[in-house]
Order: structure tokens, then sequence, then C-alpha cells
């Protein structure tokens, strides 16, 4: 109930803005549609894609939002902004430098981070074996996760209750 | 043991080739030696160590006391002793001195606590011991007792037991042999001390015209060991030699009655008749008949002999009774109470028995026989309605009873039967030494036994056995006359020794036993049973001497030593010794240090070079218990510098140091977590690649996010100055 009514509290904002602004409601129409494709195909697995793609078809669309309010904020200059070729490839193809930069970036982190963890387990290791240098092996243990012992005992159960199958001919 | 200390002289630890020279000194013999006697001449009967010398050119001869010169090629069978070897000896001090001295035999006990008492004592009638000592022995090639004694110039009284003895005329015998030697043994009794060496061939003529008779030595082996049975009372003679306990004065008085019965007949009158057949008669009719016999006694002694060989120790003579005789007062002896003889024998082996002693010991010997009449209700119905000892009886049976049901807990029948056996035994005849088979012995003999028996290497079961079995707690409530706090000092002794038997440790144990029972027991360890370690100050010099030869893969302080000092030092090294048994290799190790080393610091010496190295060499488990290795390399470096030193306390102190351990168990622990916290780091790298994945791209496509959002706004800030400028 709270969220519908606040939801048309948006709305009631929005139209008097739009209907004041409305040539950039146009281009932004028109320049937007990746953004709104984008949020749509990332629902349910958070805004990240949209964002990504949103930012940069809006950074491919100021160019010409930036024309649109320095040389007349009228609905002449947005059609011919939005009937302009070149203006469209500008807003599509940042939306699609967005989409690239949203699909590459985890697999760069990803690398990045085993990279990370590989170089700490090697400085770890030659720790342990200064400590086992000094100490003696007495000072190693081996480190079992919680409920591994149990699950290893229960599988070792299993194991020696286990009916031994006849040798099959 | 201060007292001791001074007596003995122990030399300092040095090896035993250069064995204080000051003391005790192998040397080539003077020029200005004595010429030995004829008898010295002839070769020792006893080859047993020490051995026999070999005659030699230069001959050899060892210096004691910086004052008495012992010949070791110089021996006088003539004067040996069953336990000591005689040797000539020269007092430089006073040359021409007539002396000889007994080397002890290793395997024997001595009288030490005599020797105390008797050392430079002119008591009349009995032989003079001069001085008495521990010194190296070259022949046995280990330290030995040496007792210097003054030589009896007319020689033994009767040489063998087998020999026969000129008679002295009836007339003079009382003055000529009676009176000397019980004017000795008056002295002895106020000095507390029982010859129990009286016989025949131990008596000597210290002339040459052999008009002054002597007691001989009595030192040399414990108390009557190397009595024959026929001086021995009954209750003695049926015990083993070696367990016949200290005895009394009413002892040598019985001994001394028979020794002047064989010099009044002249020989031994029962010489050949077998230990056994001896006693049997004379439980049977009396000592004084039984070596009697059928000879003629000169009427004057009777009635003195009578008194000594009078069976009932209540009534035996005294030597003060032998003064009153002399000076010519009648004292008839009360003759002893004939045994109560039943009307209706008992047979048993054979024989009839009317009374209940001859019974007693016929059982003895016919051992394996014994329980079936024990446990057929014979015997008790014979004592019950034959003697009407219904007392006796009921002991028999409560006996039988007892311990047939403690054999029900466990133990098998004929280790029960030998039990019983035993109990029946002890009731019949109390005043009998404890038998158990071959074992025999008195309850205050039993420590001098058990300490033959271990230096002879025999078995010791039969004296764990009398521990264990409690034996001595039976024997004890069948005495009815004796007085309950004897019983009540036994009972303790007793006690604490089935203590130390159920104990495995080191420090307790049969060794323990015996160490306890024996006041002047030297050290028997291995390692230095051959410096004769009598007290605690010399184990430590001993064990530093042997360090060059031991096995040093052992402990020095073996499960002897560790009996040893417990028993005579138990205040200073209880708490050792203790550690010592820690299960733990290094703190057991730490615990034989400091044993040494605590009986270094308090008794000394200052430095035991070789020692401290045997020991150093055995502290790998204590290097190793510290788990720094950087720490262990240093102790490995120091070890080497303080054994240089040879003091244990410093060695034990820089190796035990409390601050030091605390602190290498504290970096363990730290590096043991520090450990545990990089496995577990590691273990979250390695098993975590699925999260890191699920991360990864989190975390990608928010910096995608941020990245693309960021070039927004450069790009409007850009284009709007663009425009704008």
């Amino acid at each position: 109930m709270k969220k519908r009514s606040t939801l048309f509290l948006y709305v009631m904002l929005a139209i008097p803005i739009g209907l004041m602004m409305i040539p950039t409601v146009i281009v932004l129409a028109v320049a937007m549609v990746p953004t709104g494709v984008a949020f749509i195909m990332e629902r349910g697995k958070g805004y990240y894609g949209g964002l990504t793609v949103g930012a940069m078809n809006l950074a491919g669309a100021s160019p010409y939002l930036a024309d649109l309010w320095t040389q007349g904020h009228t609905v002449a200059v947005a059609l011919g902004i939005i009937t302009n070729v070149f203006a469209w490839m500008m807003f599509y193809g940042a939306a699609l430098f967005g989409w690239a930069i949203y699909s590459t970036t985890p697999a760069a982190v990803s690398a990045f981070m085993t990279m990370t963890a590989g170089q700490r387990i090697t400085g770890m290791r030659a720790q342990q074996k200064e400590l086992v240098m000094k100490w003696g092996p007495d000072v190693e243990s081996v480190y079992e996760p919680p409920g591994a012992a149990a699950a290893a005992a229960a599988a070792a159960q299993e194991h020696a209750t286990a009916e031994p199958m006849a040798p099959k001919r | 043991m201060a007292e001791a200390a001074t007596d003995l002289r122990q030399p300092p630890a040095q090896p035993r080739a250069a064995a204080a020279p000051t003391l005790v000194s192998v040397a080539a013999a003077p020029a200005a030696a004595p010429v030995a006697s004829s008898s010295a001449t002839a070769p020792a009967p006893t080859p047993t160590p020490p051995p026999t010398p070999q005659s030699s050119a230069s001959g050899s001869f060892i210096v004691v006391r910086d004052r008495f010169t012992l010949y070791c090629d110089r021996p006088i069978p003539a004067l040996d002793m069953p336990n000591a070897l005689a040797y000539e000896v020269v007092d430089r001090k006073q040359e021409g001195r007539p002396l000889y001295a007994l080397v002890c035999k290793p395997e024997m006990p001595t009288r030490v606590s005599v020797m105390r008492i008797l050392k430079g004592l002119e008591i009349p009638a009995v032989l003079h011991m001069v001085d008495w000592g521990v010194a190296e022995w070259p022949l046995a090639d280990r330290k030995c007792v040496i007792v210097i004694y003054h030589r009896p110039l007319g020689g033994r009284v009767m040489d063998t037991m087998a020999s026969t003895f000129k008679r002295v005329p009836d007339h003079q015998f009382a003055r000529a042999i009676i009176k000397p030697i019980a004017d000795g043994l008056v002295e002895l009794g106020l000095k507390g001390i029982a010859h129990r060496a009286i016989r025949p061939d131990n008596l000597y003529y210290m002339d040459e015209q052999r008009t002054k008779i002597v007691l001989g030595d009595c030192v040399t082996s414990v108390a009557a060991h190397d009595q024959p049975v026929v001086l021995e009372t009954i209750e003695s003679g049926m015990a083993n030699p070696s367990g016949r306990g200290g005895g009394t004065h009413a002892d040598d008085m019985y001994a001394f009655g028979a020794t002047v019965l064989m010099l009044a007949i002249g020989r031994n009158p029962l010489q050949g008749v077998p230990d056994a057949e001896i006693i049997r008669r004379k439980i049977q009719t009396g000592s004084y008949a039984a070596l009697v016999g059928d000879e003629r006694m000169p009427v004057a002694q009777i009635e003195c002999l009578r008194g000594l060989l009078t069976d009932d120790t209540e009534q035996r003579w005294a030597a003060t009774n032998i003064d009153l005789w002399l000076n010519g007062k009648r004292l008839t002896p009360i003759q002893a109470k004939a045994e109560s003889a039943a009307q209706r024998p008992i047979r048993f082996a054979d024989q009839e028995f009317h009374s209940i002693r001859p019974l007693s010991y016929a059982m003895y010997q016919n051992w394996e026989k014994a329980i079936s009449i024990i446990s057929d209700g014979t015997l008790e119905i014979w004592i019950r309605r034959g003697h009407e000892i219904n007392e006796l009886a009921d002991g028999i049976d409560s006996a039988i009873k007892s311990t047939g049901a403690m054999s029900m807990m466990g133990g098998n029948k004929g280790d029960t039967d030998d039990v019983i056996v035993a109990r029946v035994l002890m009731l019949m005849d109390p005043k009998a030494p404890i038998r158990f088979r071959d074992f025999r012995c008195f309850i205050e003999g039993f420590g001098q036994a058990l300490a033959i028996a271990m230096l002879r290497k025999q078995k010791l079961q039969p004296f764990s056995d009398f521990i264990n079995r409690e034996l001595w707690r039976h024997w004890l409530g069948a005495q009815a006359g004796k007085i309950a706090a004897d019983n009540q000092q036994y009972e303790t002794v007793f006690r604490d020794l089935k203590n130390y038997l159920k104990d495995p440790n080191s420090g307790a144990g049969i060794e323990r036993c015996v160490y306890e029972l024996n006041e002047w027991q030297p050290c028997m360890s291995p390692l230095i049973e051959n410096q004769y370690v009598m007290e605690v100050k010399g184990v430590l010099p001993a064990l530093d001497a042997s360090a060059k030869n031991a096995n040093t893969k052992l402990w020095p302080v073996d499960r002897h030593v560790a009996a040893f000092l417990r028993a005579r030092y138990a205040k200073g090294t209880g708490s050792q010794i203790d550690s010592m048994n820690d299960p733990r290799p290094d703190r057991a190790t730490i615990g034989m240090l400091s044993v040494l080393a605590i009986v270094q610091w308090r008794l000394g010496p200052e430095a035991l070079y070789g020692l401290a190295g045997w020991v150093g060499a055995l502290m790998g488990p204590v290097i190793n218990s510290y788990q720094n290795r950087n720490k262990r390399k240093d102790l490995e470096k120091e070890i080497p510098k303080l054994v240089r030193k040879g003091n244990l306390a410093e060695l034990y102190n820089y190796l035990d140091n409390p601050e030091e351990r605390q602190k290498d168990a504290e970096g363990f622990a730290w590096s043991k977590a520090e450990y545990a916290a990089a496995e577990k780091m590691i273990y979250d790298f390695e098993h975590g690649q699925m999260d890191r994945q699920e991360s990864a791209i989190k975390l990608g496509r928010q910096t995608g996010a941020v990245a693309a959002t960021l070039i927004m706004f450069v790009t409007f800030v850009v284009v709007l100055m663009g425009k704008l400028l």
C-alpha cells in the first residue's frame, strides 16, 4: 500500500517536470533504450548491468544533451538530434561499450585475485617452513574445517557398516 | 656416618690406577721387608677372591693408613678365616710389632658396627684389633675391608674342628681356659657385643709358649655365619648360617660351653655327624647330653658345662656366673622342663613321636609329607587329645583355615600348602627360625641373609616371599613371650619393606630392602661395587672413577645406587629420585642429573670430570625436550663447557632453567598457533575457489559500474565545460 502511494507520488512529480523538459525527455527516451533493455535483462541479478550500461549510455548522450540545452531547449532541436544517425551511433555505441565493461571486469578481477592468492599461499608456506625449521615438526598441524571431522567419521561408519558385496562371477 | 668417613678414609675420586698414594699404594717390596714365615710361603687354601697372590721376586705391598705395610705375596694360611685371608703386615711406626691382616672376601658383609667399637680396644682374652679400613686390594682388583690384628704367636688352639687338642690337666683347665675367655666375654657383654664366633678353631695363643688364650676374629663375616651347628643353640643351628641374626650374650655362652666341652674332651665329640642329626639329638636329649654322649667328662667341669649348655635361654649361665662358679659358689642349673609327651604317639615319616618339638623338626625335614598330617586333621587331633593343648590345636586349625581362605582369592595350591606348613611349624616350635622350604631364617637375621644372597647372586624369591606372604607376621604372632614393642618395631619395618617391594621404581624394590636392613652394607651397584662404598659421600667419587670403564650408555644412577641413596640419604634425594622415575624420558633424565647434582652440591667433591662427561653424554632427551632448535644447538655447544668444569649442579641449573623452559614453551605455543593460522588461511585460499569466483564476479560488476559512472561524470563535465567556455 505504502509502495503504491510512493510510486504515485513519483509519477505526480515526474509528470510536471517531464512536461517542462519535453525536448530532453524526447532525446533521452530514444537514447536510453539500451539502458532499459539492460535493466530488464539483468533483472534479479542486481542492477550493476543497468547501472554500467546506463552510465555509459548517458555519457554517450551527453554531447547531444549539451547541444540541446545550449542551442535552445526546443522540440525541434530534439527531433533534429533523434533523427541524426550519428547521434544514434553515439548513443548505442556508448551503451555497447558499457556492456563490454560490465562483461569483462569480473574476469579481470578474478584473474587478479587468483594471482594475489597464489602469492600469499607461497608466502605463508615459507613462513610455515621457517617455523618448522625453528621449532621442529611438532609445531605442524593440519587444519580441519568445522564439520569435516564429523563428516569423515560418518563416512567411515557408513563404510564400516556397509554389507560386503559378494564378488560377481 | 661422619665418623665412618674418618674411619674408612675413602680416597678421592681418581682412576684406580692412580688411587690415593697417601692412603693406599701398591709398589715393589722394600728391601727391609721382613722375611716371610715358613707358614706364609704355603699357598693360600682358598682360591676365591681375594685370590692367592702370585709370588714374585720383588713382591708387592700396599700401605694402609700410611702406616701398615701389607704384603700381598706373604699370605699366612694358618691364620685364614673362612671369609678372610691372612697376610703379613708391618707397622711402619712400630717395627717388630707382631701384626697380621685379614683381607675380607667381598661376597661376605662384615660387622662394621662391631669393628668401630673394637678398634683399638684392648679387651682381655680377645684378639686385639689394631685398625681396620677399606683399601684397594690388587689381588682382587677391587677394594676390600682389611682388618689388622695383633698376631697370635702361638697359633690356633685347634687347627680345625676335626683336629684334636692336647688336654689340659683338670686342675688347670678352669684357670687356663675357662676364666680368661669368660673374662673376655664379660667385657664384650658390657660393650653390648655378641662375639658369635666362639669355636675351638677360632681360639688362639697369643704367646709362643701357648699359655695365653684369646678369642679370635669376629668381624670378617656376619654374626655366627661360620659357626658349625654343633656350637650353636638348637634354634640357631636350625637357621641358615646367613640367617642366624646378631644373636645375644646367651648365644655366646652356649658356644663357649660347647667349645669348653670340646677342649675338655680334646676333640669334637660329634665330628662327622650330619647337622640334621646333631639338631635332632639336641632336641631329643638336650644339648648337654647330645654333646657329651658317651664321653667321660671331668667332674669339675660338669656343673659349668651343664649351666652353659642349658637349652633354656633364661636359665643359661652368663659370663658373670662363671666368675661365681670359679670362686666356689655352687650354681646348680635348674633342669629345663621336660617337653610334654603324649601317651599315644603320632606316626610320621616312618617314625613315632611323643613330643611336639621333635615332630616339628621331622616335619620340616620331610616338608612334602608334612601337609598330609596337617590337612587330614591327624596332627590337630593328636595335639588336642594326646597333649590336651587346645590353644595350639586351635591355632593350627585357624592357620589352615585362614591360609586356605586366602588361597581362594588367588595362588596355587602348592604355595598355599607351603605357607600352611610354615605356619604350623611356627606354632609347634615358636623358638625355631622361620622355615619355609629351604629358607630358614630368624626375623633379626633376615637383613644380613638378604645381603649375602644378593652379594652371592642367589635367588631372591624366598626373601620376597618372606615379606609378601607375611611369614614374619605369623612368626611374631606365634611368639608368646615377645615384647609388644619389639613386635611393633618389626611390624613397622616389614610393612615398609612390603611397600618397597610393591614399588617397581628405582629407589625401591628388593635393593631398597637390603640397604634399609643393613646399615653398613656397601653399595652393590655393578658400577661401583668394586669401590666398596659404604656412605653417600663416597658414591659420586666412585662413579667418577668408574666412568672410564663403565658402559656410559647406561645411567650412573642404577637401581642399586638409587636404593642406596634413598636408604641412606632419603631427605636429600627423595624428591629427585621420584622425578627420576618420571615416565617422560626428559624429565627422568633431568631427575637423574638432579640426584647426582644435589649429592655433589651438598657433599662434594667440587669437581667430577669423569662423571660429568658421562652424564653430559646422556642429556640427549633433556636437550630434545627444548622445542627451539636454536636453543638445542646452544645447549649442545654449552654442555661440553660445563662438563669440563665437572660441576653437576651447574650443569643441572643450566639445563633445567625454569625461565628458559617457560620461554621455550611460550614460544612454541605461539609458533604452533601461528602455523595453525597460516594453515587455515592456506586452506581457505585453496578450498575457496568457488567463493572467490562469485566474489570476483560481484566485485568485477561493482567495479564496472563505478568505472562507467565515473566516465559518465567526466564526460558530462568535459562536454558542458566545452560548450559553456
